[in-house]
């Protein structure tokens, strides 16, 4: 439904996370990711409903993560997605699929101190996306994304402790552009004779708790997440969502990362999250794994 | 650590940079997007001093109406309304001028989108209960849930005949007395008044946006009973606007609410008698309908919804009162091929292609004609679609009000046609029939033969045409694209779209020949 479009991103070395990569570093990650919901928040209410029985949403992201300097990481992301209804289902409504948007970040390390307990690091991000495809954003809970360009301003600062301990939080601001709709008019809270549909921007919030194991090739996080549109209107009654819509949600989740001594480099990411409350978004649960490989490009070592 | 103070300098550039970037894209990125047709310094193509001898579509002449004589410019009275209506300009607030800049002097554009904002919020089709069983909007408790009305196309389709229809009636009669008393407006009586809108000559008695202003309200009250405190704001706003924009007097207003009133109650008289409150037949009459048609033909058409609807949407729309065509009979569809023809078959392919193969283009269409639930249904898209027309040739209010009743009343002619059609005929849709088959357009819930999109748009491009031939093959384009739409969206076989099509035309004949003996040809 309204939010479906967000990219999530929950997988290690990513913009949101607390590692940096050493300078000339680069990082693939091939990610899968099933989601699926069979209830959805109409404005402030579950629902299910029948037209749509249970969506389900399947991602595979390609990322790169490269490291410009010791303090600045660069990252491109290429989601595929395919979304579709199970069967039987009251609306017959084909699924969609294709490429999504294309997403840039860059990741700075503004601030790092080590005291006598642990380390404290400080860091900014901006992240970029647009659509890369001309899949259609008016066409929910099927639609492959919101079809705006959006640009997300983040501040993140971690505190690890020498234990293996660490906490993590970061907030941020995304803007989100306009998409258009291959229609001439629409209702928000009144008419609209364009096709062009303004999507709300958002505030995120994101509270991680975690821990290093088996000398640092293990990392296990707890995190929650939030998200709250700035403006928006709701889902109506029995109607379709648009994107227009408000979507707010809060998450929790679960991540894992391994890094294996052997071969050096190779890396699995595992999570799990599930929406626990939201205003038009859907209760989606998701899970995901993913492959990564890290080596340096232009300094090889060993 | 060992960052360079050279580094940093150029890291604190890139941030500034990407910063500068940013809040450029964030400003400049601002769209306008439009809430209404927008049209200033909106001149009239001419004024028609003699329409008020047009024919009338619910009253026989433009005089069935009375009203007092108007008081003389030089009277005392009248001095009084002028020296009024100069200090209210004088104070005039910027909220004020607000909304004389939105009335404009062709307030019928805006009552039409006032009614299309109306059928978009109220077009949305009500949910199954928890216990799976759906309860339908009743007019006797319009808060429901679910509120009524549901603004189906059919039900849109009416709404804005009828207010068409009274809007244009009002408007004759309004023509009729203002050259009968010819009273001056008052920018024209002092020449200290100054006019908001571009001059025309007009005559002020009686308002003829008062007119529009009451009969509108009345029309939409009735039609969307729970929006009657705000269409009672709306009147409120516009006939202030007439005296604010140099226009009228308050006797001008009095005398074009008087008139509104009163064509509004008589449009809302054929209304309530017209059969549409019983278009939403029990269950009982649509199984019958289905039953019949089963005996008939050997098919019938399922609801496939989950949890399934007991029952068609307004199985005997079909039955409605026609505003130009005598038997609703005369214009059915023949019957459509039988399931498991040769032709029946070649349609399946060409469903099955559309569906595996959806390319760009078939796919805007698709979204482009859907005007599904939520939007201001095809009748609204008409009527917008007309909208920007009557301004392109500068129409004036009572030639404005003329095309859209026209339109209006072939859009709602055609729709019962199509509908009489449909419950006739009861055949299936395509998902009913292609096993496994899935649409990228919702599967309305009511026969597949014919199209309803199609009907309403070639009844609406045919009066499109007869009022703006110069412009035919553009409206008679889109209506066959409008048609196609559903077959692309895989909701419609190809013969509900090209049958509907030929149906609409043929229905929109009958108004056509009315409109060409009113007079406004001559």
């Amino acid at each position: 439904m309204g939010g479906l479009g967000l990219s999530n991103m929950t997988v290690g070395q990513t913009p949101t996370d607390g590692l940096m990569m050493p300078k000339g570093d680069i990082c693939f990650l091939l990610n899968f990711d099933y989601g699926q919901f069979d209830h959805y928040w109409e404005g402030e209410t579950l629902r299910k409903n029948g037209t749509i029985a249970k969506v389900q949403r399947k991602t595979a992201l390609v990322m790169v993560a490269y490291g410009i300097t010791k303090r600045l990481d660069a990252y491109v992301g290429l989601p595929y997605i395919s979304t579709n209804s199970t069967t039987p289902n009251g609306g017959k409504f084909a699924g969609a699929k294709g490429i999504q948007d294309l997403t840039l970040a860059l990741k700075y390390e503004a601030f790092r101190h080590k005291g006598e307990k642990g380390e404290l690091t400080a860091f900014g991000s901006v992240t970029f996306s647009a659509p890369v495809s001309n899949y259609l954003s008016d066409y929910q809970p099927y639609s492959l994304g919101i079809g705006a360009p959006q640009l997300a301003w983040r501040g993140l600062v971690e505190y690890e402790w020498d234990n293996g301990f660490y906490l993590r939080g970061n907030g941020g601001y995304i803007w989100k552009g306009y998409t258009q709709a291959e229609r001439e008019y629409y209702y928000n809270e009144g008419s609209y004779y364009t096709s062009w549909m303004d999507v709300p921007s958002a505030w995120t919030y994101e509270a991680v708790i975690g821990k290093w194991f088996m000398n640092k090739s293990l990392r296990v996080e707890l995190n929650y997440n939030s998200s709250k549109s700035t403006s928006g209107d709701d889902i109506r009654a029995y109607n379709a969502p648009q994107p227009t819509n408000k979507v707010d949600m809060n998450r929790v989740g679960a991540f894992a990362q391994y890094f294996f001594k052997k071969p050096k480099g190779l890396g699995l990411v595992a999570s799990y999250s599930k929406v626990i409350n939201g205003r038009n978004a859907p209760e989606m649960s998701s899970i995901s794994v993913g492959i990564t490989y890290q080596f340096g490009l232009f300094h090889p070592k060993n | 650590m060992a960052c360079s103070t050279q580094k940093i300098e150029r890291m604190k550039l890139l941030q500034l940079t990407i910063i500068l970037i940013t809040m450029a894209m964030m400003t400049s990125c601002n769209m306008d997007l439009e809430t209404e047709l927008e049209y200033e310094s909106y001149e009239f193509s001419g004024i028609d001093e003699n329409a008020g001898s047009w024919k009338p579509i619910l009253i026989s002449n433009g005089n069935d109406i009375t009203i007092d004589e108007p008081t003389s410019i030089s009277s005392a009275e009248y001095l009084s309304e002028l020296s009024e209506v100069k200090s209210m300009i004088s104070a005039m607030s910027s909220d004020q001028r607000k909304q004389v800049n939105l009335w404009t002097n062709n307030s019928v554009i805006r009552w039409n989108e006032v009614a299309l904002g109306l059928i978009a919020k109220y077009n949305l089709i009500p949910g199954p209960n928890v216990d799976e069983s759906y309860t339908l909007p009743n007019p006797a408790n319009p808060k429901g849930p679910p509120v009524f009305p549901f603004a189906h196309p059919p039900y849109a389709s009416r709404a804005l005949a009828y207010l068409s229809v009274a809007q244009y009636d009002g408007m004759i009669s309004a023509w009729h007395y203002k050259f009968m008393y010819d009273r001056p407006s008052p920018y024209m009586v002092d020449p200290e008044i100054p006019y908001a809108y571009v001059p025309n000559n007009l005559p002020s008695y009686p308002s003829e946006g008062a007119v529009l202003a009451t009969v509108s309200r009345k029309i939409l009250t009735a039609m969307f009973p729970l929006e009657a405190e705000y269409l009672l704001q709306l009147e409120k706003d516009h006939l202030e606007s007439l005296l604010l924009a140099g226009e009228n007097v308050p006797s001008d207003l009095d005398a074009g609410k008087k008139i509104g009133e009163e064509i509004a109650s008589i449009a809302l008289a054929r209304a309530s008698n017209d059969g549409m409150k019983y278009a939403q037949a029990p269950k009982a009459v649509s199984d019958s309908l289905r039953a019949a048609a089963f005996d008939r033909f050997g098919w019938q058409w399922e609801n496939l919804e989950s949890p399934v609807r007991p029952v068609g949407l307004t199985p005997l729309f079909g039955k409605v009162k026609m505003w130009s065509v005598p038997n609703v009979e005369d214009t059915r569809a023949p019957v459509p091929p039988t399931p498991g023809s040769e032709a029946f078959q070649k349609d399946v392919k060409i469903l099955e292609d559309y569906a595996d193969n959806v390319t760009h283009e078939r796919r805007r269409i698709a979204n482009f004609w859907q005007d599904g639930l939520g939007t201001y249904t095809p009748p609204g898209h008409w009527n917008d679609i007309a909208g920007e027309y009557f301004l392109k040739y500068k129409l004036n209010s009572i030639r404005t009000a003329r095309a859209f009743a026209y339109m209006n009343m072939a859009i709602m002619d055609g729709g019962i046609s199509c509908w009489d059609t449909k419950y006739y005929y009861y055949y299936p849709r395509p998902i009913q029939m292609i096993k496994g088959f899935e649409t990228i357009a919702g599967t309305p819930n009511f026969p597949s033969y014919t199209s309803g999109h199609s009907v309403f748009s070639a009844a609406a491009a045919e009066v499109l045409t007869y009022l703006f031939p110069q412009e035919g093959s553009v409206f008679q384009k889109w209506a066959e694209e409008a048609a196609m739409s559903r077959v692309y969206g895989g909701i419609h076989w190809t013969f509900d779209a090209t049958v509907g099509t030929t149906q609409g035309r043929d229905v929109a004949q009958y108004t056509i020949e009315v409109a060409k003996t009113d007079g406004a040809d001559n």
